[in-house]
């Protein structure tokens, strides 16, 4: 797990609670339409409550969002987020959506408490997700929070479940290679 | 351990796991439904992965769109039978073959009081009717089809004590209603569910294994990831006498660990509806009685074991539909419609007027089939009933018992049951 940045240092992206999948993170349409490419749902992440926002952000800022967000299993948004190099934490979300960000190799860290209290848009923030913290430098503000778990760090790096999957067979018919060879 | 954590235990070749660590459990079978296959054997052949872990433990369901109403349909069937094929999955329920995925493998002994399985679809909770454990995994079927396994956190566990008995008219689905409702996020048990286990406890005895199929239903719209029974003597002996595979019924300990405990009294219950919206918008019957019926649909993984296909035919015996009123009933498995033929349902269902639809999901499943105009009304066994469920967003969809449903068809209005029910009791 080398190459994997687990620290992302970045402009503060600040969201309420409740911010549904659908309708606010991606249009509706990008869901119903079954977009799984992120060339295709990059243009569209937060097109509906942040127009131009693909086009500001950059690799290493992070998203924070209050409780429930997403509200939901859907991934499409993750993809993006992931593709762009960003992270994202937040208050609480629906775990089948934390399951479905990680499969997507996402940087993610939910349950932050109060983390809405400590952060605005605009903010310098430097967040380490292997170890927990999150970092305010803007305004001098320290915290610890649940980091991605030690179990999950390799299916994030692999870029999700794709990649981990390209990795696991890969590994299954160099064994198999081998056992032929002895046989 | 809760009852779930000691499945997890078990199938994850632990002594014992807690709520919140990481596991990899071995399932006893996995299951994948047939609008999800192609996205799967996509993605495992871009990545060359031919085979699955163990085809022999795999099962394929045809089940949310039996009938092919569109091109796409047909040409997703046409893909899923190649796919089975190709994979040698033998246990390939296609079309017309067994049923609902959520009803008929615990009918048929696949699923037994203590089994685990995968599954891509949330509504596999229905497995904790009869006291065992599915997980969905959504996208992530892929995996498990490769390896036999995927990351899964044990979950934490609400036990809810059900104490007195429903009264006579009342039934699994409307308690539902009601149990959803109080697990609202300022609902009345005060809880949160999500990715949590809803574990039943106190006056069970009067709940059938349809009943529990039932109750596991509007849990998990309010995003529960499983709901389980401890399965009586009763149950049990029902699981040995159709079981695939040895198995173990699995009860929680004494001093198990859980996030919350809540209570529900049930004596003085009503029937219910659940008002158009949600299943979780539960109300008394009499607050919309009388309401016009345009659609009526018995059927669902809510709601369609033979016990609720009997229910409903016991109301419309010797009656009819309403003028105005179409009705549609969706056995949960083809065991059950071949039943109903021999028991005398299917009369009881087409003399009333009502159409019989191949055993799945019917009109539940996106509106594939059966669905509903502008403006119509409609009353169903659904799991769900958010606008546009089957057909036009701005349809009322009310939700009730089958007994609800059918006495309503009947009526041609929103009718309390116990008009039906009680009085033929009593004769």
């Amino acid at each position: 797990m080398s190459d994997m940045e687990w620290v992302l240092k970045g402009r503060c992206y600040k969201l309420g609670h409740d911010v549904p999948h659908a309708g606010s993170v991606v249009p509706n349409s990008i869901i119903t339409g079954r977009y799984f490419d992120a060339k295709d749902i990059i243009p569209h992440l937060f097109e509906e409550t942040d127009p131009g926002f693909h086009q500001r952000c950059k690799t290493g800022d992070i998203i924070v969002a209050g409780r429930n967000f997403g509200m939901g299993p859907k991934m499409n948004g993750y993809i993006a987020m992931q593709a762009l190099g960003l992270g994202l934490i937040c208050e609480s979300m629906p775990f089948l959506g934390y399951r479905a960000a990680i499969g997507c190799g996402l940087r993610v860290m939910s349950d932050c408490v109060n983390v809405l209290e400590f952060c605005d848009t605009g903010d310098e923030l430097e967040v380490d997700f292997r170890n927990g913290f999150f970092i305010n430098h803007t305004r001098d503000i320290r915290r610890e929070y649940p980091p991605i778990p030690d179990s999950l760090l390799e299916l994030v790096e692999l870029g999700g479940n794709a990649g981990w999957l390209k990795q696991w067979w890969a590994q299954q018919q160099a064994v198999e290679s081998g056992s032929t060879k002895h046989a | 351990m809760t009852a779930v954590e000691k499945i997890l235990a078990r199938t994850s070749g632990l002594k014992q796991t807690r709520a919140g660590e990481i596991v990899y459990p071995v399932p006893d079978f996995v299951m994948i439904h047939d609008g999800v296959v192609t996205g799967a054997k996509q993605e495992l052949d871009a990545l060359s992965i031919t085979r699955l872990f163990d085809p022999d433990r795999v099962m394929m369901v045809t089940d949310h769109d039996v009938l092919y109403n569109n091109d796409r349909a047909v040409a997703r069937g046409a893909f899923n039978r190649k796919a089975a094929q190709a994979w040698g999955v033998k246990n390939f329920f296609d079309a017309g073959r067994g049923g609902h995925g959520h009803i008929f493998p615990t009918e048929r002994g696949f699923v037994s009081p203590g089994t685990f399985y995968f599954d891509n679809d949330r509504h596999c909770t229905n497995a904790g009717g009869i006291g065992a454990l599915a997980i969905r995994v959504g996208t992530d079927i892929a995996r498990v089809l490769a390896t036999g396994t995927t990351w899964t956190t044990v979950p934490r566990t609400v036990k809810l004590t059900i104490k007195g008995q429903l009264q006579p008219g009342v039934y699994a689905r409307d308690l539902g209603f009601v149990i959803g409702k109080a697990l609202l996020p300022d609902g009345a048990f005060g809880v949160d569910i999500d990715y949590r286990i809803l574990e039943f406890a106190g006056e069970l005895d009067q709940f059938s294994l349809a009943a529990r199929v039932s109750l596991c239903s509007t849990p998990t719209e309010m995003r529960a990831i499983g709901v389980f029974f401890p399965p009586s003597e009763a149950i049990v002996a029902y699981a040995r006498e159709r079981a695939q595979r040895p198995f173990t019924p699995v009860y929680p300990d004494r001093d198990a660990r859980y996030d919350a405990q809540v209570e529900l009294d049930v004596s003085t219950l009503a029937p219910q509806v659940a008002l158009p919206g949600g299943p979780y918008k539960a109300a008394d019957l009499s607050s919309v009685a009388g309401t016009r019926v345009d659609h009526a649909f018995i059927g669902s993984c809510a709601s369609s074991m033979y016990e609720d296909l009997t229910i409903a035919a016991g109301v419309l015996k010797g009656r009819r539909l309403a003028s105005g009123v179409r009705m549609l009933v969706v056995p949960g498995s083809e065991d059950s419609t071949n039943r109903m033929r021999r028991d005398g349902l299917l009369d009881i269902f087409q003399d009333a007027g009502a159409m019989i639809l191949p055993a799945g999901c019917g009109p539940c499943a996106s509106g594939r089939s059966g669905m509903v105009h502008s403006g119509e009304v409609s009353i169903s066994t659904a799991v769900g009933n958010g606008a546009g469920r089957f057909g036009a967003k701005d349809a009322s969809l009310y939700l009730g018992s089958p007994a609800t449903v059918a006495a309503s068809a009947i009526t041609g209005k929103i009718t309390d049951p116990r008009e039906f029910v009680i009085k033929e009791a009593a004769l």
